[in-house]
């Protein structure tokens, strides 16, 4: 199994496990350290589990396993706060449809403290996976070569930032249409122009190119990218959206760059 | 006299349209770059074409279509751009292999010259170096070619500047020049320590107090070596025409500038403005600006605007 799957099946499994872990946290702050027999931890424990696949689920549609989402954000803990309460939501249907006699001993407090602890917990948990994550995809040889195509400010920016962020995709060439006099760019060397583009594709086993400057070759990366299993990406720089405000989104089924006025808090829905 | 083409370049800027075949079979109106070059020579004058290994198959196919056995093919045995010998370095190994001891009539195969070649020949002064210029008229795009910077008398050159970062004349050098047999020992010690610089040869005249003659054309002429000097040329030589080649055709299609059907190549219900089409295309519901269509492409309800199309991509709407 390649080292991306691998890490997603461990982040998966112990983020189940972390759920259920943290419902107990809080059953065991509640109740005291101790098992109680006028409310049994066997159940609590069962139900949590029971839960949890569903509250991944629900995680899962939130696009926070995404190999492009940055963990260290509001927005992200946001939706796993969102997972959270939607996982406690569950549990508590669960514990009451499944032990309709014991339910007395799901306080308020409790479910209060479990959405808190799940929501915090995770977050962190994913805080701190994140970075190992970064460090284990980057390590030589990197789990996603990325070619970037064209030589421009936004892109030199953009290397830096991958770079500097030990972002997963690693930028481990640089091809440009008019040819660059450049030898490199941080670090990453500029290969030529376009002519050479099967011989990097091949040599250097891409999995992700960002095309970042205007070409009339545009639709032949991306030809070159469908035939090989290429993930492409595209800088709004190319358009001319500079101001990092677009977004992606559908239009009847239509996939559509959206920049619109700008509004308070708008960051906080992208 | 002999004349030399150059066409050992990769042409890496034109990427995928020269992906397999060299700049100078690039179709333009109708029939290869270096066509309209050898339509224009002498027939009597011997014509050696100077390629590279990566392009020998479509320059042997080419020689074999045609009237092209007059031209004889010199294979430079370099197969990446990062490999090949340079410009002037390919004129001097010809010169020393060939013990070449004429006249030279040295011509860029990525060229397309629009003003009589018989006509520059004869203002030829036998034993000085002559080149073909043109005046582009704006200093800044000069900035990108070998410029001229004539004497007074219209005639000999005063400097020749190679790509110079603030030009003193909009007069550039076209990439046609006659090198005197007296010189090309010159030519050959000058490639060893400049191979790629073809102009660097006539600053090199200059310096050696060596008289260097231009002619100056009016006439179009365009150099080659991007998307937009492709479509300008086919422009200027196709106009506002649709050009048919064998067994293409174009029904129910609007047409606005020009639009080149290579052979075989078929458009239905579309609109086209400036648009190339290679051989055996088949363009049909699109909206197509400014574009140019490698061999086999197929395009079905797409429209497109400003872009090369690698052979044999097929581009469908669902």
């Amino acid at each position: 199994m390649s080292r991306p799957r691998l890490l997603l099946l461990l982040w998966l499994c112990t983020d189940i496990l972390l759920f259920a872990g943290l419902f107990c946290v809080a059953y065991f702050i509640r109740v005291g350290f101790v098992l109680s027999t006028n409310f049994p931890f066997l159940p609590f424990l069962t139900t949590a589990l029971l839960v949890a696949p569903a509250w991944l689920l629900v995680l899962l549609t939130t696009r926070t396993f995404a190999l492009t989402r940055n963990q260290r954000t509001v927005r992200n803990a946001a939706y796993i706060a969102y997972a959270a309460l939607v996982g406690t939501a569950l549990f508590t249907l669960a514990f009451y449809f499944r032990f309709k006699t014991s339910f007395q001993g799901v306080s308020r407090l409790l479910l209060l403290e479990a959405f808190f602890l799940t929501a915090g917990g995770v977050w962190l948990w994913h805080l701190v996976f994140d970075v190992l994550r970064r460090m284990i995809l980057r390590r030589s040889p990197p789990s996603f070569p990325t070619l970037i195509v064209g030589l421009t400010r936004e892109s030199k920016a953009l290397i830096a930032q991958l770079n500097q962020h030990l972002n997963p995709l690693t930028p481990v060439a640089i091809l440009d249409g008019q040819g660059a006099k450049e030898a490199e760019v941080d670090g990453v060397p500029v290969l030529g122009k376009l002519d050479r583009l099967e011989d990097v594709l091949v040599h250097h086993r891409i999995t992700h190119m960002i095309q970042c400057s205007n070409l009339e070759q545009s639709l032949n990366l991306l030809s070159a990218c469908r035939r090989r299993g290429i993930t492409y990406m595209l800088l709004p720089s190319v358009l001319g959206i500079v101001e990092r405000d677009e977004q992606v989104e559908s239009l009847e089924g239509h996939a559509v760059t959206v920049v619109g006025p700008e509004m308070r808090g708008k960051w906080f829905f992208r | 006299m002999y004349a030399f083409i150059l066409a050992g370049g990769f042409a890496t800027r034109l990427w995928p349209l020269t992906e397999k075949r060299a700049k100078p079979l690039l179709p333009l109106a109708g029939k290869p770059l270096i066509d309209h070059l050898l339509e224009q020579l002498p027939a009597d004058l011997p014509v050696t074409v100077s390629i590279n290994a990566a392009f020998e198959r479509s320059f042997t196919q080419w020689k074999a279509q045609g009237n092209h056995s007059r031209a004889g093919i010199l294979v430079e045995q370099t197969h990446k751009d990062t490999e090949k010998l340079g410009a002037l370095g390919a004129v001097a190994q010809w010169i020393t292999r060939d013990h070449i001891t004429e006249d030279i009539l040295l011509l860029t195969g990525d060229n397309y010259f629009g003003f009589p070649m018989a006509q520059f020949l004869t203002q030829y002064t036998p034993g000085t170096p002559l080149l073909a210029a043109h005046d582009i008229r704006d200093l800044r795009r000069a900035q990108g070619f070998g410029t001229v910077v004539p004497l007074p008398d219209g005639r000999h050159v005063a400097a020749f500047e190679e790509k110079p970062a603030q030009p003193n004349s909009s007069l550039v050098s076209t990439g046609m020049t006659i090198l005197p047999a007296a010189h090309l020992p010159l030519v050959v010690e000058y490639a060893q320590s400049k191979p790629d610089n073809v102009g660097g040869i006539f600053e090199e005249f200059l310096r050696r107090s060596i008289a260097v003659e231009f002619r100056a054309f009016t006439e179009p002429w365009f150099d080659i070596g991007s998307f937009e000097s492709y479509l300008e040329a086919t422009r200027s030589l196709v106009g506002d025409h649709v050009l048919l080649g064998h067994k293409a055709a174009c029904t129910e299609t609007e047409a606005e500038g020009s639009v080149v059907l290579g052979n075989h190549s078929v458009i239905r219900h579309s609109v086209l403005r400036n648009v190339i089409l290679f051989e055996h295309c088949t363009v049909e519901n699109c909206v197509l600006t400014d574009c140019i269509l490698d061999d086999h492409c197929t395009l079905k309800g797409i429209d497109l605007s400003r872009q090369m199309l690698r052979e044999g991509t097929t581009l469908e709407r669902k």
